[in-house]
């Protein structure tokens, strides 16, 4: 076998490769002047057994770097997409809190200045906050602070572009609440600095799920600012009263913005201050 | 010529072959690409001589053919095997060919190719001018800058030339 192929090769080669010219050129002539029907079936037989799936393996290689091209394309869009997202729904929430922004403005009748949120303390608990509104901006102490979700606190210190805020579970700070369900006063404050507690009469009935708002009596706080709801009701030191576990509305480590009420404390209660 | 150079050429065939079907369309501007396949026949041709060269020709205008129009069988395997055997006589008789000796071989060679597929295709005279100012000129300046490359890389490692299958 492998002589008759060596003699073919070597009859090939002779006189500079002259016959195997001539031949292939007399196939190629003759391939030429075939009739079509001879050509098809040229054509189809060798594409069918040698060719296509030769060009299979490699339309792989094509079918893979169009896969990583499109891979990188589909990347870049999904990235695009999410930040455009991203976008969208913080000018959504933004849109959400200005509309709440304008009803409370409307309720209270009070300026409202919006400020972000810069700084906290730096204990492990949180109490105050730094926002960047000062009295350039008409932030005065004793404002009452609040957020879309409801009352943060009260500015305690002002300087030109920086306030402090007390935060409502600062235990500095005392509330005076009304539930708003019994309509009873009662007041709120912190003792640990982490949990809201809240006093009111034992004949009030005031159960948990029940809503504190401000009541507007402090002077400092105008009436009917959401606190929080009540989540539980317990026994107090004395009979007379009901001591309750709130869960304020806001929830202070994730304040990123809040809103200003310039709304300077009652006559009395700024004599009180003053004194 | 022994059993490994048979499959060596072959694999090298193979690899012009992905060149022109993976590498070879990536590379190509405005429409205008190499020709790994006849920079393939040449190289061949000029190494090993006329015999090889026209049965290499042969075999990769044949390939190329079943590609081609029904009509067109046979005019790739000619005009391919015309330049496997012309350039493997050039080769034969100057017996060292420096880089840019390679690449007028590869330009005119190019050209014979294509003059000659024109021709037994029959295609009009109109067509075959369209078709050279736009198709044989720019990809046959393409391909010798593409040969040039593959010619000085392969430079290196050619040894002592044997002629003949």
């Amino acid at each position: 076998m492998f002589r008759a192929f060596r003699f073919i090769v070597d009859l090939f080669t002779q006189r500079h490769g002259i016959i195997a010219f001539v031949f292939f050129l007399l196939v190629g002539l003759l391939m030429r002047q075939a009739p079509n029907l001879v050509k098809e079936n040229i054509v189809s037989s060798v594409l069918g057994t040698v060719l296509y799936p030769a060009q299979m393996a490699l339309s792989s290689l094509n079918a893979y770097r169009s896969i990583v091209a499109e891979n990188e394309q589909l990347k870049q869009e999904n990235a695009r997409l999410r930040q455009e997202t991203y976008y969208a729904s913080e000018g959504l929430q933004e849109l959400t809190r200005l509309h709440a922004l304008v009803r409370f403005d409307d309720k209270w009748g009070y300026p409202i200045v919006t400020a972000r949120v810069v700084g906290h303390n730096p204990g492990r608990f949180l109490t105050t906050l730094i926002i960047n509104r000062g009295t350039h901006h008409g932030v005065k102490e004793n404002m009452p602070v609040f957020s879309m979700n409801g009352l943060v606190g009260k500015v305690t210190k002002v300087s030109y572009a920086y306030s402090r805020v007390q935060l409502l579970v600062d235990p500095n700070l005392k509330l005076s609440v009304l539930e708003r369900r019994t309509r009873v006063v009662g007041f709120l404050e912190s003792v640990d600095g982490r949990t809201l507690m809240a006093m009111v009469p034992t004949h009030a009935g005031v159960k948990a799920g029940d809503t504190l708002i401000t009541s507007g009596l402090g002077g400092i706080f105008p009436k009917g600012i959401p606190v929080g709801t009540v989540k539980s009701v317990g026994q107090a030191d004395l009979d007379v009263m009901r001591q309750m576990n709130v869960i304020p509305f806001q929830e202070f480590s994730s304040l990123e913005e809040v809103f200003v009420m310039e709304k300077e404390p009652d006559w009395i209660i700024q004599e009180l201050l003053d004194e | 010529m022994n059993k490994f150079k048979w499959i060596k050429l072959f694999l090298i065939y193979l690899l012009a072959f992905v060149l022109q079907t993976t590498v070879g369309d990536w590379l190509q501007i405005f429409g205008v690409g190499p020709d790994f396949i006849v920079i393939f026949i040449v190289a061949i041709a000029i190494k090993y001589g006329p015999a090889t060269g026209c049965f290499w020709g042969f075999l990769a205008g044949f390939a190329q053919d079943m590609y081609a129009p029904v009509e067109w069988l046979g005019a790739h395997s000619i005009a391919m095997t015309v330049l496997g055997f012309v350039v493997g006589q050039l080769e034969e008789r100057f017996l060292t060919l420096n880089l840019p000796a390679k690449m007028a071989v590869l330009a005119i060679g190019f050209f014979v190719c294509d003059m000659i597929y024109f021709l037994l295709t029959g295609l009009e005279k109109d067509v075959v001018t369209n078709l050279f100012f736009s198709k044989t000129i720019p990809e046959c300046a393409y391909t010798v800058v593409v040969g040039a490359v593959v010619f000085y890389l392969s430079a290196g490692k050619a040894g002592k030339k044997k002629h003949g299958v």
